[in-house]
């Protein structure tokens, strides 16, 4: 990992002055070696696993507040802050973004859509989830489902596109990921956005646009229509309203130009009658050629998925040792409480085990197929189910350190009482067919580290409730994370014994981050309303 | 996605049911089938906390005059967006508009008759309150023990069937907010109610006040959802004693 990372640096060195010469995708993007924080997960491989080592398990007990910012308006923060050439980007909700001087935390500027009241979440808050950055242009979603293109240095608009209509309950709260293309002059750089609206009946896609104009250059259905491949596994015309929502942000291999993105629920979410069959690519990992936007493999966790499953928790790219074979993986700890290991070059499943309590598959089989307990589907009367519908982990980002060999997972231990009800299409209303009873007082949380080799356990820091925190882990030894109670902490990578604790007042649903100014390492991460940044005094 | 939590419903609250005219169950605008749909509908997304046939539990009976409707609109407008602020949900997302419209008629006919009190004698009620030394722990109209939650608008809120349980069996209808833990330390146990728990610090209310403890110095920290800090009246209160002390909680209705 280290060797890939420098491999990377050098790329970008070479590649800057001489891109027509250079054509591998992906090189040239901004890097996280250079203490900034490029993108939503810190890098393609969304390890976000920060290189910076002041910060260390000897010293992180000084940890101090360096500065804190609160974005006009009184939306929550959830955003995983972006640090390029020297400047932060975080976003508020329902759609504010702000960019900060590092060294003062003062606004250079923010950027606000408007949102009005009537504007559609439908199965979701007014949030955004962050920003990307690529060369000097700031890429946003729309709580209204639009794409914008900001000018860096000004908060200007250069361009917006038009994603989803949003009075079909099309939104956008995931961050952007930008793709650096092979051509000359860098004229095929994309931008990849994902479309929330799963509990609205929308069919689900994921769209690149030309970073320059804002022009479609693709997008590709998680919801086949009748004659594409999948399409055999809707009954009907179910697929219209399929559902397969892109709602979080995916990962990028750039040595295979591959793209993998998580899918979310088909539709409708708890009453699965009118769509018989697995109901592809819904609650799946697809890869997807960047040039092309066409699937090269796809692997769904739950067929048929009647529990909201969605499968849109980040895919965390890690090279490993599989049964003494080194290998290219794609790892994802699932809503439906197992962890997988795929080959991410094919598709190939190679690991699953149940990382959290479960009471609906008996395991997997030899192809990773979960093998069904009768009885645990919604029903009118109720029927009690691990995990809730909100999973075993939801969109809190785990983080993995090449390090340990350890993927951290914010985990959700809570069961839910699912039922059935009916349900009709109709624009704009939700499309679910269910409702859940949550078992909230029983429910716990933990940051449990994973042998990605194996899915075992190696240790688990126990919480007070469900996690909606992000983790970070750092070449520093350091595993931070927060608490739905306010609590932002620091562990020990190898154990998970607490080191350090800061209370932030409002509760913690975002991903830490870390970043160097003036050679100096700090922490960030957003809680409640506020972003809060850390240094060593 | 999605966040829905059933949780304790504040809807209604009856006119004492004297003044209310025994009138049959009819629907506004509907057949008897409309209505028996309605009921389908209620029992299995509304029975669970306004009890079988409206007759309140965890949340208000819904017999009598409703507090927070009027007429059938304003039932179908609770129904579809819950009551912000208090504990009724939305189900703009379990159920279609034509089930919300027929499970709000269904509402609507149960309002129009008339809401049964509970058997017993309230002044004899108030008189066992005293005697049993409820207040201890609980307040009534601002007086009163804080250990466990107040009473003076539990009428409102409960049904009659549920005062009964939490009288009989209390760890089987404490309300949310009341988790009761035990925690372990060097210097002794502490066994209370969670006021405040987070991943560094927990803060108990006992009998005795608050206890606020670091988590590093507590060597056990269990959570006990199926109890509850009140002891069972089963044996305590006769029987008719009991029917007299549920009369007279369910007249306790301060809100306003």
């Amino acid at each position: 990992m280290i060797t890939a990372m420098k491999k990377t640096l050098l790329a970008f060195a070479l590649v800057a002055p001489l891109a027509a010469q250079a054509p591998v995708p992906g090189a040239g993007a901004p890097t996280i070696d250079d203490g900034s924080w490029p993108m939503y997960s810190g890098s393609y491989g969304s390890e976000r696993f920060s290189p910076l080592t002041q910060i260390a398990t000897s010293n992180v007990s000084k940890l101090h507040p360096a500065w804190v910012y609160q974005p006009p308006g009184t939306g929550s923060l959830e955003s995983t802050p972006v640090v390029v050439n020297g400047v932060m980007y975080v976003t508020a909700g329902p759609t504010i973004v702000a960019a900060l001087d590092l060294k003062s935390g003062r606004p250079l500027w923010e950027w606000t859509r408007p949102i009005p009241a009537s504007v559609l979440n439908l199965g979701f808050p007014r949030v955004n989830r962050g920003v990307a950055v690529l060369d000097n242009t700031v890429f946003v979603g729309t709580l209204d489902g639009y794409l914008f293109a900001l000018d860096a240095r000004a908060g200007i608009e250069r361009w917006s596109v038009h994603v989803g209509d949003n009075k079909f309950g099309h939104s956008i709260t995931a961050a952007p990921l930008i793709i650096r293309g092979t051509g000359a002059g860098n004229d095929d750089d994309k931008v990849i956005v994902g479309i929330s609206g799963g509990e609205a009946g929308i069919r689900g896609f994921l769209d690149a646009y030309d970073a320059k104009t804002g022009k479609l250059a693709w997008r590709f259905w998680t919801v086949p229509s009748p004659g594409e491949a999948g399409s055999e596994t809707w009954s009907a015309d179910s697929w219209v309203h399929g559902g397969g929502a892109t709602w979080l942000t995916g990962s990028y291999d750039p040595a295979l130009n591959l793209i993998y993105w998580g899918t979310g629920n088909p539709g409708p979410d708890w009453n699965g009658d009118s769509r018989a069959g697995d109901n592809l690519y819904t609650s799946s990992l697809v890869a997807i050629e960047a040039t092309t936007g066409k699937a090269k493999w796809h692997f769904q966790f739950t067929p048929h998925d009647v529990h909201d499953w969605d499968a849109n928790q980040i895919p965390v790219l890690v090279d490993a040792e599989i049964n003494g074979r080194m290998r290219q993986l794609v790892v994802q700890a699932n809503r439906n409480a197992f962890f997988y290991v795929l080959d991410r070059k094919t598709g190939e499943y190679l690991l699953g085990a149940p990382y959290s309590k479960q009471t609906w598959a008996k395991g997997l089989d030899e192809k990773g197929r979960p093998v069904l307990i009768p009885g645990m589907e919604p029903s009118e009367k109720g029927t009690t189910v691990y995990p809730s519908l909100q999973g075993s982990t939801n969109w809190a980002s785990p983080s993995y350190s090449p390090r340990t060999g350890l993927l951290y997972v914010p985990v959700r231990e809570m069961g839910s009482i699912y039922f059935k009800t009916a349900t009709e299409y109709k624009p704009g209303t939700y499309y679910t067919g269910g409702s859940e009873k949550a078992l909230g007082e029983e429910a716990t949380g933990a940051i449990r580290a994973i042998d990605v080799k194996t899915g075992k356990r190696v240790w688990d820091f126990p919480l007070p409730s469900p996690m909606w925190a992000g983790v970070l882990s750092t070449a520093g030894g350091l595993v931070f994370s927060g608490s739905q109670e306010g609590n932002f902490y620091a562990l020990d990578a190898m154990t998970g014994k607490p080191l350090w604790n800061f209370q932030t007042g409002g509760p913690i649903r975002s991903g830490p981050m870390s970043f160097a100014v003036d050679g100096k390492q700090h922490v960030a991460v957003c809680g409640g309303h506020a972003l809060f940044v850390f240094a060593v005094e | 996605m999605r966040n829905i939590f059933f949780v304790v419903l504040i809807a209604t609250a009856g006119a004492p049911a004297a003044a209310q005219p025994a009138r049959p169950p009819a629907a506004a605008g509907g057949g008897s089938s409309e209505l028996a749909a309605g009921k389908r509908v209620f029992d299995a997304q509304c029975a669970w906390c306004h009890g079988n046939d409206g007759d309140g539990g965890i949340g208000p009976n819904l017999h009598g005059k409703l507090t927070h409707a009027t007429d059938l609109k304003s039932i179908v407008e609770i129904v579809t967006g819950g009551l912000p602020g208090g504990d009724m949900p939305s189900f703009r997302s379990p159920l279609t508009e034509q089930n919300i419209r027929r499970v709000a008629a269904y509402v609507q006919s149960l309002s129009r008759s008339p809401r049964r009190p509970a058997p017993g004698n309230v002044q004899h009620g108030q008189a066992v309150y005293d005697a049993n030394g409820c207040a201890s722990c609980h307040t009534v109209d601002g007086r009163g023990g804080i250990l466990g939650p107040p009473l003076s608008n539990v009428g409102a809120q409960r049904g009659a069937p549920y005062l009964r349980e939490a009288l009989l069996k209390p760890e089987a209808a404490h309300p949310s907010g009341y988790l009761v833990v035990r925690a372990v330390t060097g210097s002794g146990e502490v066994r209370g109610i969670r006021i405040s728990e987070d991943v560094f610090w927990v803060t108990i209310r006992d009998a005795r006040g608050l206890h606020t403890l670091q988590k590093s110095a507590v060597t056990a920290l269990e959570r006990q959802p199926d109890a509850s800090l009140m002891p069972s009246y089963a044996t305590r209160i006769a029987a008719g004693d009991l029917d007299d002390l549920i009369a007279y909680l369910s007249t306790l209705r301060s809100a306003k």
